[in-house]
């Protein structure tokens, strides 16, 4: 049962750090595809939405060639900073970034294409620089749809299997996580411990959306356009 | 006051704003019928757009000038908008839409201190209120004192009565009347009416279809 | 109405294709992962002498067995170990007058083509430059439970459990030795040949390693029992067994 809570614990605080760790570059690539019109854009959005439209295994077996010891990032890593990805818990927490990271970034572009312009141009006449204007005054009036992508994201991150199960494998202690382990469950017939998992797994996704929703509740009454 | 609008040029939807007057009063008009390019021509001054080509000068300051490829940011140029949406930010209290470009190094009791434009606008006691709660004359006192909360050296006016009925203008005139008395910030107000400029301003300059039709002294 | 020339092309040459692509049986065989090239050679052999067509899935024979249970339309079982086919028999899902086993095969420790690393005893695996080995999953993947077995049996296994990458089969195994994202890995010896990125390390003398055995059976509830009842006898027969002992298997003695 121990054994079981380890899972558990691992998946959630993996899913939780990479859904804050997307969030910087989330949130840019959000802002930048909602405000601007750039050359290359609809490379950038075609881009960032791969992830979700791939089948996972295939994003997955990009991840390994690219964090393996012999990859582009991997090589590095292993080479000079000793630490290896592949096969690792940084293996899962890649996986879940880069699948989940789609999520966010559509959530959050709308929400900041919703924000009334006005607004920010008013808060530069006002003398705002443009950090200020994006956390004073972008970022709170966009804060239901990045709340809602973050949940996303993360329940996302919390299902993640077909990237994971190729570049980090399922590595009891090391890099099982919720989804993988229920397969291994299934896998050798042990249908009462896939089912428990089965069932946290719904229960914690069940959490995640419900604190969203309620946090959303929490900030009713705001709205985009001026009276 | 000075203002220079030097060939200014912007494409909009149906014609080119096209613009090139001097304007030396203390509160000018710019009116026209609706269209006319009137906000697009604040937009330029408050540097929120970017024209075809435009000296726009305040002073001895030089804010626009694509001659030379400069272009001062609308943070750094002191220019005060009361839009006509009046865009008070919706998440913010009063108060913080009030402080939110305060420049809070002023002593207290100067002209443009917190105090003091919340007493000459009565407002004082819409402080703590959220912004939904206001009623629409005092939402144009509270977008007008945010401007004036950050001591500019030029305030525009979008149609700051338009949608009012005459009871609610006639009781905000004095308030503008009272701005342009008790701070001495050169204004520029747009309207589409003739009348509500005839008591405050001393220049009218009228604008259709993107080009300049009359500039009258009216103290004349 | 008028249908143009190209058309009634494009219309000929469907049926042609249709025509074509229906077979006269298709045998559906569920086989380990090591016997992937072995296995699809036999077939294509087969398929030219008579008219059949083979239909495989390769994988760890513990997700077939578990795929069988849930249904799949299979014909033939052929799985790495006994175990798997035991599961299968003891829920009733074999035909057991047609199972047999003549196929056996040996454990090998490979290292990258490349690697420097000195690994020429089982006891090496335990050094601190070997970080991570790879088994087939030690739990059910046949490969992963010899290769368990016999490391117990050396007393090598508490000290390696930790370092082990559990992959879903026996040639997934291989492929992480061929990346270099693990140092070593236990496989079979016919793995091992296929591939040039690994080289064998130690062979494990068949007298040391574990009892091998690929077991083979037509399903209770094959599709086409009669295709393939006659699939697993040229299975068994001495073409077949030449093709296996090409890829390194060790065949045992024929049945008559």
């Amino acid at each position: 049962m121990s054994q079981e809570w380890q899972i558990v614990w691992f998946t959630a605080w993996v899913s939780a750090l990479s859904t804050v760790l997307i969030l910087p570059a989330g949130l840019a690539a959000a802002w930048l595809l909602a405000r601007h019109d750039w050359p290359g854009k609809s490379l950038a959005e075609t881009l960032v939405t791969l992830p979700l439209v791939m089948p996972p295994v295939a994003t997955g077996l990009i991840l390994l060639k690219a964090l393996g010891r012999r990859g582009v990032l991997g090589g590095f890593f292993h080479d000079t900073l000793h630490l290896d990805i592949a096969f690792t818990w940084r293996a899962v927490l890649a996986a879940q970034a880069v699948m989940s990271f789609p999520l966010l970034v559509r959530s959050a572009r709308t929400a900041f294409a919703e924000v009334n312009p006005r607004f920010e141009q008013i808060a530069r006449t006002l003398g705002a620089g443009e950090w200020q204007v994006f956390f004073s005054i972008t970022v709170p009036l966009a804060w239901r749809g990045i709340i809602g992508g973050m949940i996303l994201a993360f329940a996302r991150a919390l299902g993640e299997f077909g990237a994971t199960i190729m570049v980090a494998g399922n590595i009891p202690g090391k890099t099982a996580t919720l989804s993988l382990s229920i397969y291994e469950s299934v896998q050798l017939g042990q249908d009462a411990a896939a089912f428990r998992l089965l069932g946290i797994s719904v229960a914690l996704a069940f959490v995640a959306v419900w604190s969203g929703e309620w946090l959303m509740r929490r900030r009713r009454g705001l709205y985009e356009t001026p009276p | 006051m000075k203002l220079l609008l030097r060939n200014i040029s912007l494409p909009l939807a149906d014609f080119v704003l096209e613009v090139n007057v001097e304007l030396a009063s203390q509160v000018t008009a710019i009116v026209g019928p609706s269209g006319a390019g009137k906000t697009s021509l604040l937009d330029l001054i408050a540097g929120l757009r970017r024209p075809r080509s435009a000296l726009i000068q305040l002073e001895e300051r030089v804010l626009t000038d694509t001659a030379c490829g400069l272009f001062l940011p609308p943070r750094s140029r002191e220019i005060g908008y009361v839009p006509q949406d009046l865009a008070l930010f919706p998440h913010l209290p009063v108060r913080k839409n009030l402080l939110y470009g305060c420049k809070t190094s002023l002593p207290r009791g100067s002209l443009f201190s917190y105090e003091h434009v919340v007493a000459v606008l009565e407002i004082e006691r819409l402080a703590g209120r959220s912004v939904t709660e206001l009623s629409g004359g005092e939402k144009r006192r509270v977008a007008l004192a945010r401007a004036l909360l950050t001591s500019p050296r030029l305030l525009l006016l979008d149609e700051p009565l338009a949608g009012l009925d005459a009871a609610l203008k006639a009781r905000i005139i004095p308030y503008l009347a009272r701005v342009r008395d008790e701070f001495q910030v050169p204004m520029l107000y747009v309207s589409h009416d003739r009348q509500e400029v005839q008591a405050l301003c001393d220049e009218v300059v009228e604008l259709e279809r993107g080009q300049v039709r009359s500039q009258a002294n009216q103290k004349a | 109405m008028r249908i143009s020339a190209g058309f009634k092309f494009f219309l000929c040459l469907l049926l042609v294709a249709c025509a074509r692509n229906v077979p006269a049986t298709s045998v559906t065989v569920f086989a380990a992962a090591s016997l992937t090239d072995s296995v699809a050679k036999i077939a294509a052999q087969y398929e030219r002498a008579t008219h059949d067509k083979i239909v495989f899935n390769f994988a760890g024979s513990s997700l077939l067995a578990r795929q069988i249970e849930e249904g799949a339309p299979a014909d033939i079982f052929f799985s790495a170990d006994e175990a798997q086919m035991d599961r299968l028999q003891n829920k009733g899902l074999i035909r057991v007058e047609t199972r047999q086993s003549r196929l056996s095969n040996l454990l090998v420790i490979i290292v990258a083509a490349d690697s420097s690393l000195a690994i020429a005893v089982p006891r090496d695996l335990t050094n601190t430059s070997v970080v991570r080995v790879a088994l087939a999953d030690p739990q059910a993947v046949p490969a992963g439970v010899y290769a368990r077995e016999f490391l117990r049996k050396e007393n090598l296994w508490a000290a390696i459990e930790p370092k082990v990458v559990p992959t879903a089969n026996v040639r997934g195994a291989l492929a992480a030795v061929e990346s270099g994202d693990v140092e070593a890995a236990i496989v079979y010896k016919t793995d091992a040949a296929i591939s040039k990125k690994v080289k064998i390390a130690f062979e494990v003398p068949r007298a040391d390693g574990p009892k091998i055995s690929y077991p083979m059976a037509v399903l209770k509830d094959a599709p086409e029992p009669s295709a393939a009842k006659r699939f697993l006898q040229y299975l068994n027969s001495p073409a077949a067994g030449k093709v296996f002992a090409q890829f390194g298997f060790i065949v045992l003695d024929a049945a008559p």
